[in-house]
């Protein structure tokens, strides 16, 4: 059974790492725009053709 | 730069008539000024923020994100849709902020230069809440997550024995989690418990906080003493739930920011005159006796006598009346007055601080606050608290002596009964209201005001504005003129700054080939167009340039062609269309309707049609229009004021709700509870009937928590509350709760469509 507690204890390392990464990128302000960029990203090099394609 | 109109659909505004007067960027190289809107400077780069009130789509980002190019001296611009506001990093050496000022109102985004567009602490404590917000979420969510995976295999063994070390490991991860759920996520609803006990008020925050304690509390004591698995994934859910309600009220306060104060709609600075020389300088630099030069289209900062011959000045912000009024050289000019046409002289009579439009706002802002939401909801909270503390109470009384099973009874009752369905049913259905409603262009200031509105039983207007259109309709009577004769009318016109002769000329372009202009400010103008000599002006002016008058005398505006008057346009103001089906759809509702304005009567009898004669009030200063709010309201009325002018302001404080009517995004709207542009006061009958609807919405949702609840109960008091069972019905209570509220407040909106 102490596989068992060994994968526990990885799996919840593993989340915990997800975790504060959330929590750099929230702090970093990664969240304060979720508006603009959506829209942002349709410019790529080429916007002519990206929106012909619709 | 050609992929500008591939970005999107019908990019871009109308440039006409939009360019301003780069002069006016001059204050921008003041430091104090620049300071205002700078984020960040060292010594070669600067980085400022402006707000674009123009933005909207996505051509606009994308045309705004490559300032680079117009302006080698900008190192690089963000932009934030959402906030409309745009950061710019330049090269001190290379480019100033009033050069990046005028580049980005050449492309048609003018920035704003008032305080309201410098106001960065507010939204600075805004993205920081939101942030907190998520912080917290993210906390919660994890520790729901995997403490909700770990008590699976604990309810799945179900008496089997699990090894005795993996049950500990179990034990301590759970509680490992919670500790950071309890004290960071959980510490909005502790903290407000605790500071709404401590002065002696029991809000429902109150029973929240207790419930949470109890579910965090006795679950460590089940773990650590061993006797059950503990109810830590429930107590982790449930406060990841509560965030997510959060979150809701927060976006919605965040799309609408409503704390303006009289100084956000002042200019940053004005041009002063001394010795001959003009400077320009922050407002706060005009004393008593300083003579300021204030352009077409700037705001009078500070209340001043005029030395200028003669000018307009165009109070609709303060008095809600449409048409700019004639000011001749002495008279008196108040803060607040918008300059029309020709540049005015004038001399302050006191400081900005203690102008007649700041104090009209704070005798506003003195007024006692009414009875609001807030309230409402203490009071509920203390019945709450105290019934759930006896049921808690009796129940673990029945019990007794088994002391162990009445503790357990007592806290499951708490567990059980804390109010997080209620505490989640009203900011999510109201949030959801409040987004669905900014989609339409009404802005709604809280919560609690969708809540207030459908009480309202007695609706005051006042008319300006609100009812009428903002350009009074110039209505021609007279020899019928012929299509080019129409044409060289409006051509001169259109080269007067007067009121009237904005309204004659308002339909068209400018006109290019027009000679010889001559004018006389009040009293009119004179041109020629494609071979006509036009003339447009009063009695007298047509007596100066005509050689015979063959008309009678009125306060008309006259036309003459090649020296004959041929006709008079007459001034009326009019009607919004839809305004006569929207009030009668009101009275359908038994909501009685009142007309109490500040202008004269002269479209009494237009108005007689919508109003009975009895209803209607003319000439009611701020003051009179309070006094009437306060009779309705003493009479037993719950009202709500509609209204446009700061000079409703004081009126709209003393009403239960007040919306004010907004023509166009850029008009400044006087604080109020709502803001709804005046093409959609139609929709005022489906406001009502939707808040009205919202309010069942709510209900339904209290009605459903509160018969799960009490099936809950009945299993507490019986001391059958499993933390399995609870692992169950918290999470299925609150998803079903958030899914009422979202669907309810989206599905009865249709009404608007």
């Amino acid at each position: 059974m102490s596989v068992m507690i060994l994968l526990v204890i990885c799996s919840i390392l593993v989340a915990g790492g997800f975790l504060v990464a959330f929590l750099f990128a929230t702090k970093g302000g990664q969240y304060d725009d979720l508006g603009t960029p959506p829209v942002r990203m349709l410019f790529e090099d080429d916007v002519a053709k990206s929106n012909d394609n619709q | 730069m050609c992929d500008y109109y591939a970005v999107d659909a019908g990019p871009g505004v109308s440039q006409r008539g939009t360019r301003r007067d780069p002069s006016v960027y001059e204050m921008l190289d003041i430091s104090a000024v620049a300071a205002e809107f700078t984020d960040y400077s060292s010594g070669t780069r600067t980085r400022v923020r402006l707000t674009l009130p123009g933005m909207h789509c996505a051509s606009c980002v994308w045309l705004l994100e490559q300032l680079q190019q117009f302006d080698r001296g900008i190192l690089s611009s963000r932009v934030d849709l959402i906030r409309r506001t745009i950061e710019v990093e330049y090269d001190n050496s290379m480019t100033s902020l009033k050069a990046v000022a005028i580049l980005l109102s050449s492309l048609g985004y003018e920035p704003l230069l008032n305080r309201e567009g410098t106001e960065r602490q507010r939204d600075a404590d805004q993205r920081e809440a939101t942030r907190r917000i998520y912080l917290r979420l993210g906390v919660a969510g994890f520790a729901a997550g995997n403490i909700m995976m770990i008590s699976v295999a604990r309810y799945l063994a179900n008496g089997n024995n699990i090894d005795l070390s993996l049950e500990r490991l179990f034990a301590t991860l759970s509680i490992a989690l919670s500790v950071p759920v309890y004290f960071y996520s959980a510490a909005p609803w502790l903290r407000s418990a605790l500071i709404s006990v401590r002065r002696g008020v029991v809000s429902l925050d109150v029973p929240v906080a207790l419930g949470i304690s109890t579910l965090f509390i006795r679950s460590i004591i089940d773990l650590v003493s061993g006797r059950s698995e503990g109810f830590l994934d429930s107590f982790a859910g449930l406060v990841f739930f509560l965030l997510i309600g959060k979150l809701f009220q927060q976006k919605a306060f965040e799309a609408v920011s409503f704390d303006r104060t009289v100084r956000s709609f002042f200019p940053l600075s004005v041009r002063r005159e001394r010795r001959g020389r003009e400077d320009v300088v922050p407002i706060d630099a005009i004393h008593t006796g300083d003579v300021m030069i204030v352009r077409n289209g700037e705001v009078i900062p500070a209340d001043s006598v005029l030395m200028s011959d003669a000018g307009y000045v165009d109070y609709a912000f303060v008095t809600g009346e449409s048409v700019p009024v004639e000011c001749t050289s002495g008279s008196m000019i108040f803060a607040g007055g918008k300059v029309v046409g020709t540049a005015l002289r004038l001399t302050a009579t006191r400081p900005v601080s203690q102008s007649y439009l700041a104090s009209l706002w704070e005798r506003t802002s003195s007024r006692t606050p009414r009875t609001s939401y807030g309230k409402l909801s203490d009071r509920f909270g203390l019945w709450f608290t105290i019934g759930t503390l006896m049921t808690a109470i009796v129940g673990a009384g029945l019990w007794l002596p088994d002391v162990t099973l009445a503790m357990n009874v007592f806290t499951s009752v708490l567990i059980i009964a804390c109010p997080c369905a209620l505490t989640l049913a009203t900011p999510i259905t109201l949030g959801t209201a409040m987004g669905v409603l900014g989609r339409y262009g009404i802005y709604v200031k809280n919560v609690g005001v969708l809540l207030e509105l459908k009480r309202v039983n007695t609706i005051v207007f006042d008319k300006t504005g609100t009812l009428a259109t903002p350009l009074p309709d110039a209505v021609y009577t007279g020899r019928p003129l012929d299509a080019l004769e129409q044409k060289a009318v409006r051509a001169i016109a259109s080269n007067s700054a007067h009121p009237v002769s904005q309204s004659i000329a308002s339909t068209t372009a400018p006109f290019e080939s027009i000679e010889c202009i001559s004018e006389r400010i009040g009293k009119g103008i004179l041109g020629r167009y494609a071979g006509y000599e036009v003339a447009i002006g009063s009695w007298q002016y047509m007596n100066e340039v005509c050689s015979k008058v063959e008309v009678e005398e009125t306060c008309d505006t006259f036309v003459s062609i090649d020296g004959t008057v041929v006709g008079a346009y007459k001034m009326r103001s009019c009607i919004h269309p839809d305004v006569a089906s929207m009030i009668s759809s009101l009275r359908e509702e038994k909501i009685t309707t009142k007309l109490v304005t500040g202008d004269t009567d002269r479209d009494a009898e237009m108005l007689s049609s919508i109003f009975p004669s009895s209803d209607m009030t003319f000439r009611a200063i701020p003051s009179e229009k309070v006094g009437s709010v306060d009779r309705l309201r003493n009479a037993g009325a719950t009202v709500l004021m509609v209204g446009d002018g700061l000079n409703d302001i004081s009126a709209m404080a003393a009403a239960d709700v007040s919306i004010a009517v907004t023509n166009g995004t850029s008009t400044l709207a006087p604080a109020s509870d709502v803001v709804m542009p005046a093409d959609r006061l139609r929709d005022l009958p489906c406001l009502l009937g939707y808040s009205n609807d919202l309010g069942r919405v709510i209900s339904a949702s209290l009605w459903f928590t509160m018969a799960y609840n009490i099936a809950g109960l009945a299993l507490a008091l019986s001391g059958l509350l499993t933390p399995v069972l609870t692992a169950i019905m918290m999470p299925v209570s609150s998803l079903l709760v958030i899914g009422i509220s979202v669907f309810g407040a989206r599905i009865l909106s249709q009404r608007f469509a």
